[in-house]
């Protein structure tokens, strides 16, 4: 593409659309700037209560866990109805942690992100040779293996579960609900760094490539097993910290919760009806699959006929996630831009425009 | 004891293959996972409860308004929900079945509440001898009906008209449809053909273990799993599939103690998945997904 621009586009042109590229990168970083600058400054309203902080920490830990989804899911084009269980594996070994060791919750996050990326590695491994449905099976039957698991063998204490010390960090015995929704917030921040970094990077573009065309991403020097060993190590390590948060959130584990399908169901859910391909997607679908339970509380087998027809109507009108739809405008805005500024070479950066919150 | 393993595994065995049948039979005429299949079950089960306790009716009269019930739900699931997202890619169409998982889950718990329901027709476990081994009178009688279902599948297959046309729509689509066969028609009875399936499990497996919202979970899974045995497309490699999940699990619970049941079928679906990833009798062909 860049040999093609340099013999057919005028030097002046190749500058007006990379200074154009400039600017809506900049763009995107001031949006994610202003979203996460409200998401930090709006607990310190004398109106928001501490169990509002905790709900929205509870829609970040779902962020989170759908990021890692959809770095699977969405950039590298792997179906996985299985990372309740690197949910699971990341709050069982942070709340172990914390429970025997008194270790606080950011060796508990990392230590439960690191041991789910550990299995995340082994899976990838055994899986490598799965494609398609046979993959969601196989993660599927990964979930109810990793519930029989935190349900039968005795240091998990099954059904009866076990309860945390309150969250302790860099010395602070009890850091509170607004000290736990901050720590959510900061990982959020990290990881979608991480994520924006992880899509431009080599090897986003590997992932990405063997999600579009295995086999010519392949011929082309990809290493199929190591990228996507890589993705699932990566995706589940993401999915881990979430489970980390979410055992500490309640400051209660038990396999009541952890040995069910439904983990594993509402994070895919939650990727796919934001759009699990798109930087943005992961935070609508957080916040719908948090929200819509929480709206009908008293309700909750409604909320699950809620959920089912928001996703099929999702499904229907805009398969790509809600972020895909919402993107759009600023998509064919910013095409249209790059169009003027380019001449003919435009077309073929005309993809690389991105959108709010930078997404894809 | 090891024969007894052996005949009780195959009773279970042969519940986890009409799931699996009902599994491979959507998959390659629509392309579609369907995650909803367990909760066909579950609704079917539901239905029983009610027909048979609330109006009194026979066991017989009762599978047969449960199974035509069941039907409709999965004619009724086909025409609301997959044609008009027909043509998508896959993973759409595995997503959509979830949103309708979610949706009769809310309906069953809605409608009949969480707690965990006792079926009306309990489980016969008056000892049974037969080639040397005692079993169970009720997983005797499951067994048969799985096996009179089994008969009249092949019936259906081999001999009627719309079961040739259905084999046709798996070979090939195109084909299929410019040599005259209604395409749509037949996705509509595929559907159909999983609610009929997903009935008679329900009430066959609801006296052994309960009737909940969850209830077919794990049934499922294993289905899914005896369904990747015949490389998600052989109906008899599902059913070999299905039997020897129910055989296996069995021979664990039986000599390593009984939580490694469910286990089981992730072991052996790792191991069939590393070996021979298209199936234990699958096809290579037709690989599209």
């Amino acid at each position: 593409m860049v040999a093609a621009a340099r013999t057919s586009a005028p030097i002046a042109n190749r500058q007006a659309v990379a200074a154009l590229k400039a600017r809506f990168a900049q763009q995107n970083w001031i949006f994610a700037g202003v979203l996460f600058a409200l998401l930090a400054l709006v607990p310190l309203l004398p109106v928001v209560e501490g169990w509002m902080a905790t709900q929205a920490a509870l829609v970040i830990i779902y962020i989170l866990a759908a990021q890692g989804v959809s770095v699977l899911t969405g950039h590298t084009g792997l179906v996985t109805v299985g990372h309740g269980g690197f949910l699971a594996i990341g709050a069982y070994t942070s709340a172990l942690m914390s429970h025997y060791l008194g270790a606080d919750l950011l060796s508990g996050m990392i230590c439960g992100g690191l041991m789910a990326a550990l299995i995340g590695c082994l899976l990838g491994l055994i899986f490598l040779r799965l494609a398609g449905a046979f993959m969601a099976i196989g993660t599927l039957g990964f979930a109810f293996f990793i519930g029989t698991i935190v349900n039968n063998v005795p240091i998990f204490n099954g059904r009866t579960g076990f309860s945390l010390p309150p969250n302790n960090l860099f010395g602070v015995i009890d850091i509170g609900d607004f000290g736990f929704y901050y720590v959510c917030l900061v990982t959020l921040a990290l990881m979608t760094l991480f994520m924006y970094s992880l899509v431009r990077s080599g090897v986003g573009r590997a992932f990405k490539a063997l999600r579009d065309a295995e086999k010519a991403a392949q011929s082309s020097g990809v290493n199929r097993l190591f990228y996507r060993t890589l993705a699932f190590t990566i995706s589940a390590f993401i999915t881990g910290v979430a489970g980390a948060l979410n055992g500490h959130i309640v400051s209660f584990v038990s396999a009541e919760v952890y040995a069910d399908i439904w983990y594993s169901v509402d994070i895919l859910v939650a990727a796919i009806v934001g759009g699990s391909a798109m930087l943005f997607g992961p935070f609508i679908g957080g916040v719908f699959i948090v929200m819509v339970p929480f709206f009908f509380e008293e309700l909750a087998d409604f909320s699950f006929i809620l959920k089912g027809i928001v996703l099929i109507g999702v499904l229907m009108l805009a398969p790509a996630g809600v972020a895909d739809v919402a993107a759009r405008p600023f998509r064919a805005m910013r095409q249209r831009a790059l169009a003027q500024a380019g001449g003919a070479t435009a077309r073929e950066h005309g993809r690389t425009g991105g959108s709010p919150g930078g997404a894809e | 004891m090891l024969g007894q393993q052996i005949m009780s595994g195959l009773a279970t065995g042969s519940l986890y293959a009409l799931t699996a049948v009902a599994v491979v039979v959507v998959f390659r005429n629509t392309r579609t996972i369907n995650l909803a299949q367990g909760d066909f079950s579950m609704m079917g089960a539901f239905i029983a409860i009610i027909l048979l306790k609330t109006y009194g009716l026979n066991y017989y009269a009762t599978i047969v308004l449960c199974v035509l019930a069941i039907m409709a739900l999965g004619v009724l699931t086909e025409r609301l929900v997959m044609r008009p997202i027909a043509d998508s890619d896959w993973l759409t169409l595995f997503t959509a079945t979830l949103g309708v998982y979610y949706i009769l889950h809310g309906v069953a718990g809605w409608i009949w509440g969480r707690d965990t329901k006792a079926f009306p027709v309990t489980f016969d476990p008056t000892p049974v001898h037969i080639f040397g081994t005692v079993v169970s009178h009720g997983h005797l009688i499951n067994m048969g009906w799985a096996a009179a279902i089994g008969v009249v599948l092949y019936v259906f297959f081999k001999y009627t008209k719309q079961g040739i046309a259905m084999r046709a729509v798996t070979d090939d689509p195109e084909t299929a449809k410019l040599m005259g066969i209604p395409v749509r028609f037949i996705v509509t009875l595929t559907w159909a053909m999983a609610g009929f399936l997903a009935a008679f499990i329900g009430i066959l497996i609801a006296p052994i273990i309960y009737v909940a919202p969850e209830m077919m979970d794990e049934v499922l899974i294993k289905g899914y799993v005896a369904a990747v045995f015949g490389g998600l497309y052989s109906i008899p490699g599902a059913i070999i599939g299905a039997l020897m999940i129910g055989v296996a699990e069995n021979l664990a619970g039986g000599y390593l103690g009984s939580h490694y049941k469910t286990a089981t079928a992730f072991a052996m679906i790792v191991v069939l998945l590393t070996f021979r990833p298209q199936g234990l009798f699958g096809i290579q062909k037709r690989r599209e997904i």
